[in-house]
């Protein structure tokens, strides 16, 4: 079963869970919120039901609430649905941050390229300096690529489950892309004190970084920077404080059914077909090589 | 193509143990006759292992991915651009060289292999493959001491990360086939150009 979030303009997180190939239905309006579809449907058919979620008219009146309230833009925020769907859950209090958006690019781009990365790891920083800075304003601008990023942090990086979350939280107000950078550029500075936040809060406004703060209560922020939550070093299952956690465990879990041996690891799905995953560096040649030969198919 | 592929393989994994069981027939047998006749059957079934398994590195490396049908030549340049991307793994080769020899070595592989199994001049393509595989096998080898983990992208069975245990059942099953056949091959055509000539040779004065 595929599993997609879809997320607003404006953070608001629609979702729906497609009952057949017609019906849709309407499950929540809350950032936790998920697109589920049956395997018996493409990813770009499910895509593309996304879209018209995500832009249609707005039928459902719970919805159409939620969205007023959370100031949504006309064009995107008013969640729709067929004559067979039904308004199921009932109304929850609209949360301004939804799930964090940790891509590049447009999702109904031909190739979505999965990258499973640990922010401390030397080899994911050269894999995102030396070839996906360069895919970037290349293949993801001009719609080719879609890039996503999944945490995995490994537990041998003493800082890695740390950036992580902050990570998690900067997406969830939009500013992944700059931190993502911010991080990698300095991996050599905050990997020896863990001083990750003086690298965030340099990659966006002072007013998105207290958003961000707020959100890292809990999760070892002001305290000790190198807090590894007692689940991720011990592979054991505990209450956990920190609300970010939920997103990177969730990455982690995509990553341990491939299963994701080293950092980095991509995954590409061309049209819905997966491509066994690929470990390691690879230079931006060689990879566009490979793009090229997938789109001339 | 995927029977013709499974067959390749299961020649590949047992292909082996064939020859390593005529190994000891040939050492069972006193009589350099009945010797020579069983390491030339040797020789042809050694030639068919040893092209199985150079046919079959290149089938892996030219057959489309999965979720994608065998087309020409679109499916093959995936396949191959795909194999670039696990020459470059091994850091050894720039981008350039990486595509270049990844476009280069399932070709080569399918012309050594069909070389092979028609048994012309198997003294030589039995060479060639053994310095090739020797050739994969230190690349493997070096992979491993710098600590890499990488698929081998040897085109042969499932992905696996190269080190010791993957570099030794490659030593025995691949590179033994092909130094033995190489060993054979010449040691038939050096005993075939001797024998001619131990026959012309003028017979020993017998001594007095």
């Amino acid at each position: 079963m595929w599993i997609i979030r879809a997320t607003t303009g404006t953070g608001e997180v629609i979702a729906g869970r497609i009952r057949d190939t017609m019906g849709v239905e309407i499950l929540s309006n809350s950032g936790e919120a998920e697109l589920i579809y049956k395997s018996d449907i493409s990813l770009g058919a499910a895509r593309a039901l996304l879209a018209l979620l995500l832009s249609g008219p707005c039928i459902a009146t719970i919805s159409c609430a939620q969205s007023s309230t959370a100031q949504p833009t006309p064009a995107k925020s008013a969640a729709a649905s067929t004559t067979h769907a039904r308004s199921a859950a009932p109304a929850k209090p609209v949360t301004s941050l939804g799930a964090p958006v940790k891509a590049y690019g447009s999702s109904n781009a031909p190739i979505t390229m999965e990258v499973f990365s640990d922010y401390e790891c030397p080899s994911c920083r050269n894999l995102f300096e030396g070839t996906l800075r360069q895919m970037i304003p290349d293949y993801v601008a001009s719609g080719k690529v879609y890039l996503v990023h999944r945490d995995f942090p490994l537990p041998m990086h003493k800082y890695g489950y740390q950036a992580a979350r902050w990570l998690n939280a900067a997406a969830r107000v939009g500013e992944f892309q700059a931190v993502e950078g911010a991080l990698y550029d300095n991996q050599n500075a905050w990997a020896m004190d863990g001083n990750i936040e003086k690298y965030v809060s340099g990659a966006m406004s002072a007013a998105d970084f207290k958003r961000v703060q707020s959100q890292m209560q809990g999760c070892g922020y002001p305290g000790d920077p190198a807090v590894k939550p007692a689940a991720f070093a011990l592979g054991a299952q505990t209450a956990q404080t920190c609300a970010l956690d939920a997103y990177i465990d969730q990455d982690r879990a995509l990553g341990n059914k491939i299963p994701v041996q080293a950092t980095p690891t991509y995954v590409i799905t061309y049209k819905g077909n997966r491509l066994p995953a690929g470990s390691g560096i690879v230079s931006w040649p060689i990879l566009k090589q490979f793009f090229d030969s997938l789109l001339s198919q | 193509m995927n029977a013709l592929g499974s067959l390749l393989l299961w020649v590949t994994d047992h292909g082996y143990q064939v020859l390593l069981i005529g190994l000891v027939v040939v050492f069972c047998v006193r009589e350099p006759g009945s010797r020579r006749k069983i390491v030339r059957v040797l020789l042809v079934l050694g030639g068919l292992v040893v092209g199985a398994i150079f046919l079959a590195a290149a089938y892996g490396k030219m057959k489309p991915p999965a979720g994608f049908a065998w087309s020409w030549p679109s499916s093959v340049r995936i396949s191959l651009a795909w194999f670039s991307m696990q020459v470059e793994s091994y850091h050894l080769l720039s981008p350039a060289a990486s595509s270049a020899l990844a476009h280069f070595l399932p070709f080569f592989e399918l012309f050594l292999g069909l070389w092979l199994i028609s048994s012309i001049g198997l003294r030589f393509s039995s060479l060639v493959a053994s310095f090739t595989l020797c050739g994969f096998m230190i690349a493997i080898a070096m992979a491993y001491h710098r600590g890499l983990k990488i698929d081998c992208g040897c085109g042969i069975g499932p992905p696996e990360e190269v080190g010791p245990a993957s570099l030794l059942r490659d030593g025995l099953k691949f590179l033994l086939p092909a130094v033995l056949v190489a060993i054979g091959a010449f040691w038939i055509h050096r005993s075939a150009v001797a024998a001619p000539l131990r026959e012309s040779a003028p017979a020993a004065p017998e001594a007095v």
